[in-house]
């Protein structure tokens, strides 16, 4: 029986202090060991200039690293690629071609907004991501392992690779925050004293550590879908989904879901989002890929959300 | 694998609780057919005493009247022993036969000694080479004044080796039928805890939580109402103990009955054997069917 995750929960160093601030604080940390490179300053200051809800006054102020803006991944050759697909192409067995000849790669550290209308093909991306669906030609690889040739017992243990947030949380109503958060480590059979540290560094990312002990009917919308985003992250994932994750919440408060997962992109995790949510897309000036009817018709570093057609 | 089956027998015992009612139901119906099954058991085992205690060598039995003079039965018993389908000839005297049912029935001695006389009666045990020339023996024997009456034992074994025949076949039958409900009820209720937790489910798919994390704790849950079946037949059975000996003693009369502890150990795990398993197959079927993807 696989009883260890593979990786320890190490690897994110949370730049938060021990406190746990329940706001989100706006103030983007460097990561500790990204780039140095200042080239992303454009971006950086898209993002300021973004409307940012709960963003405390104080915190746009605070003392930044003079390198701190972090730069995107395609400034550097090398970078790894966390998930790539090649000519895929997927019809359903209703005959309905969900993607066709899809070519994406998504290096180490990237952020990606994958937008366009509804059923262009989004979540068909996404389920071929966690493998729920196999494509129908082509490959996707993640983290340089085909998805479509990996064993059924195998499974598992990719999704443990990945953390996913939907648009409604996907919460369980009578576990607590922390024992949701736990039942994602729990399940994967990690062993009882490496799990609460986890839970706390996950829940300290995501700024719930004061909620942790209430049930999910106690807590907002917003709460909810940062309690998803921590269970998604504690075990250390090398690629986040998050599939319309502000679908449910009001303009205010899905900017400070946008806000967390930056951060989470800055602590070094792929982020991959789908949303229809021009707005965010346009303001926070990341790589945006569109889809539309099945193919890319759009593939563009810090781009606005322009809906074509 | 010290987590996992922790993680397992928790989430096993909170899922029982979880879905109490249809585990209680479940539990109750194991209850009832583990009775059935121990009850059968115990009747088979009393039977099965019987009929080894009668099927002793001695096949047939001749009454010796009171009234006989001692000297016929010394020549009765001598021609007896030179019968060719003769083997055994033993005397048991009035006073043996005493004996032995006292010793047999150490209850019933206080009667035995209040009653005036002795009122059992002396008798030839014979012993055939051929238990199917019982007739040329037995025609000979009523033809003697000193005997009273014939007792033929192998046709008393045959009736009994029927009704035991009968009896286990019924039983099983019944047994079987039973037993296919019971499976049939721990499928649906585990069904019905997988269903009620497909939430659950659904997020331990994703997070990454292996097939084994997932189906075994309700495999767990299913041998779990067995196990709480079994151990509440258990503690029927040993608090019924004593009507039971009494009611094998009482049926079984003729036979020294040792429905005591080893009968009791076997029953014990026979029923528990039988509850686990079918809690474990029947959600495991469940399980497999339903979460097979």
């Amino acid at each position: 029986m696989d009883t260890v995750s593979a990786d320890t929960p190490e690897q994110i160093q949370l730049p938060i202090g021990p406190s746990g601030a329940p706001e989100m604080p706006a103030q983007v940390t460097p990561p500790p060991s990204t780039e140095p490179e200042a080239s992303d300053k454009p971006a950086q200051s898209a993002r300021a200039g973004a409307p940012r809800g709960a963003t405390p006054p104080a915190a746009a102020s605070a003392p930044r690293p003079a390198p701190a803006a972090p730069a995107r991944s395609e400034d550097r050759i090398p970078a790894r690629i966390v998930l790539a697909l090649q000519g895929v192409t997927k019809s359903y067995p209703n005959g309905r071609v969900a993607l066709r000849g899809v070519d994406l790669t998504v290096p180490d550290g990237d952020f990606v907004f994958l937008v366009g209308p509804s059923g262009a093909g989004k979540s068909t991306v996404i389920k071929l991501l966690i493998r729920e669906e196999i494509p129908t030609k082509g490959s996707v690889l993640l983290d340089g392992r085909d998805l479509a040739r990996i064993k059924r017992r195998e499974v598992p243990k990719i999704r443990r690779k990945i953390g996913i947030v939907f648009q409604d949380f996907k919460l369980l109503p009578n576990l607590t925050v922390r024992q949701n958060v736990a039942f994602a480590l729990e399940v994967i059979g990690t062993p009882h004293r490496e799990i609460a540290s986890a839970v706390d560094r996950s829940l300290r990312v995501v700024g719930l550590v004061n909620q942790a002990d209430q049930l999910p009917s106690q807590l907002s919308g917003g709460e909810q879908q940062r309690t998803a985003i921590a269970r998604a992250l504690v075990h250390n994932p090398r690629l986040f989904i998050a599939d319309e994750p502000t679908g449910n919440l009001d303009p205010l408060i899905s900017w400070e879901i946008i806000q967390l997962l930056l951060r989470i992109n800055e602590m070094g995790v792929t982020v991959l989002m789908a949303t229809h949510n021009a707005e965010v897309v346009t303001a926070v000036r990341k790589r945006v890929v569109a889809l539309e009817d099945g193919r890319i018709v759009r593939d563009q570093t810090a781009a606005a959300y322009e809906r074509e057609a | 694998m010290f987590v996992f089956i922790g993680f397992s027998i928790r989430r096993a015992w909170l899922g029982f609780w979880h879905n109490g009612l249809m585990s209680v139901a479940a539990t109750a119906t194991m209850v009832l057919m583990l009775l059935l099954l121990s009850g059968l058991l115990i009747l088979l085992t009393g039977l099965d005493a019987t009929l080894k205690y009668v099927q002793q060598e001695v096949q047939v039995m001749a009454y010796i009247k009171d009234s006989a003079p001692g000297g016929d039965i010394a020549s009765l018993q001598d021609s007896l022993a030179h019968m060719p389908q003769v083997t055994q000839v033993t005397y048991v005297s009035k006073d043996q036969a005493y004996k032995d049912f006292v010793a047999r029935h150490p209850d019933e001695a206080e009667v035995m000694k209040s009653l005036p006389t002795n009122p059992l009666p002396a008798s030839l045990q014979i012993n055939l080479r051929e238990p199917n020339d019982y007739l040329d023996v037995a025609s000979y024997l009523n033809k003697q004044p000193a005997v009273d009456r014939v007792l033929n034992i192998k046709q008393t074994v045959d009736q009994m080796v029927t009704i035991i025949g009968v009896l286990r076949t019924a039983g099983t039958v019944i047994l079987l039928v039973v037993g296919l409900i019971v499976l049939f009820i721990i499928v649906n209720t585990i069904r019905l805890a997988v269903v009620s937790r497909a939430d659950e489910i659904e997020i331990m798919r994703l997070v990454g939580a292996s097939d084994a994390f997932i189906r075994w704790p309700f495999i767990f849950e299913g041998g779990f109402v067995g196990f709480l079946g079994a151990a509440i037949t258990i503690v029927l059975l040993w608090l019924a103990q004593g009507p039971i000996t009494g009611f094998l003693s009482e049926y079984f009369k003729v036979l020294p009955v040792e429905a005591g502890t080893a009968v009791g150990q076997n029953i014990a795990l026979i029923v528990l054997g039988t509850g686990v398993g079918i809690g474990v197959l029947g959600s495991y079927l469940s399980v497999r069917s339903y979460l097979h993807r």
